[in-house]
């Protein structure tokens, strides 16, 4: 690594080679202890002391209960969509089976025959023995 | 990609495991106020925007699935977000002409120390992408592959955006202290 480079790092990560990129950072730590390098490290070091005095307060335990809170109504809501989607699901399932029921009965049930049979004059045990009419056309 | 360590806590959120929600609120509260509260250098709308982010959690949480981006990067971005709707309505609100340097008398006095105090000034004092790429990387500690993921930028976009942020810090830290 060049002092070209390793002032261009620090300048964007600052001094500290924990934040730089991991790739860099064990050439970054070989040029370090150069008096540029060391130069180079303790101006970027000024900043980074400075933004260290900007803290932020953890989170108060009001604010952490009001979260709880909402995940608790959240995961309230959630289960009774699933509930009532449990519900749907079932009642769908239970009106497809009675329509596949219904189509399997009018498939299956074999046709209904009558239980008389009117004998005209024609009618014979081999079938109507009657005039064939497409010969009597034919005659014509 | 390497496994991502909320993957299983985020699983059993969205299978409605309370003892998850209270370990997943207090692994990422803190990461989020802090974001929060840098970007927006208000602590009072900072809470309500991490208590929108969490509200975008519990929605997701069931169906989120990890692409390109782990959860944290996607829980950074989705306050970050959240961050830049205040900053816009607070823009509408204030005037259509805003000065690039806030005026740190308009900034709440939440911070005792005068150190911390000029440090808040000049991170809102620099532009709203600089001051997300610094916090990301300084404060939050994110590795810079994370980082330009979360600001959906290139590592090199990135590193120019945290060059750029330092020295607009410099400069505005060394005059405030020289008025100070």
């Amino acid at each position: 690594m060049d002092a070209r480079r390793f002032a261009a790092l620090a300048a964007a990560y600052g001094g500290d080679l924990r934040r730089w990129p991991e790739a860099e950072r064990m050439a970054g730590a070989i040029f370090a202890p150069s008096e540029m390098g060391d130069a180079i490290l303790s101006h970027a070091g000024k900043l980074d002391a400075q933004l260290d005095s900007y803290a932020v307060e953890a989170p108060g335990k009001a604010l952490h209960g009001s979260i709880l809170r909402a995940a608790g109504r959240h995961l309230a809501q959630r289960r009774r969509q699933l509930f009532w989607r449990m519900g749907l699901a079932l009642a769908g399932i239970g009106l497809a089976g009675a329509v596949a029921g219904l189509a399997l009965v009018t498939i299956v049930t074999p046709e209904v025959q009558p239980d008389h049979y009117v004998l005209d004059a024609n009618a014979t045990a081999f079938g109507d023995a009657g005039p064939d009419g497409d010969m009597i056309e034919e005659d014509l | 990609m390497s496994a991502d360590p909320d993957e299983e806590l985020v699983r059993r959120v969205g299978a409605g495991d309370p003892a998850a929600v209270q370990s997943l609120v207090a692994r990422k509260l803190p990461r989020i106020l802090a974001l929060a509260v840098r970007m927006l250098g208000d602590a009072a709308e900072a809470e309500d925007v991490a208590q929108e982010a969490f509200v975008r959690i519990w929605r997701h949480a069931s169906s989120w699935r990890r692409g390109n981006a782990s959860f944290d990067t996607w829980v950074h971005r989705v306050t970050l977000n959240l961050c830049y709707d205040r900053l816009r309505r607070r823009r509408e609100w204030v005037t259509d002409d805003v000065p690039d340097v806030a005026d740190p008398a308009a900034l709440p006095d939440a911070h005792p120390r005068e150190d911390a105090q000029r440090v808040e000034r000049a991170l809102q004092g620099i532009a709203p992408r600089q001051r997300e790429a610094i916090i990301l990387v300084y404060y939050q500690e994110m590795s810079n592959i994370e980082a330009a993921a979360t600001l959906q930028i290139s590592v090199d976009a990135l590193e120019s955006l945290l060059s750029r942020g330092r020295r607009s810090l410099q400069v505005i830290l060394a005059r405030d202290g020289a008025d100070g």
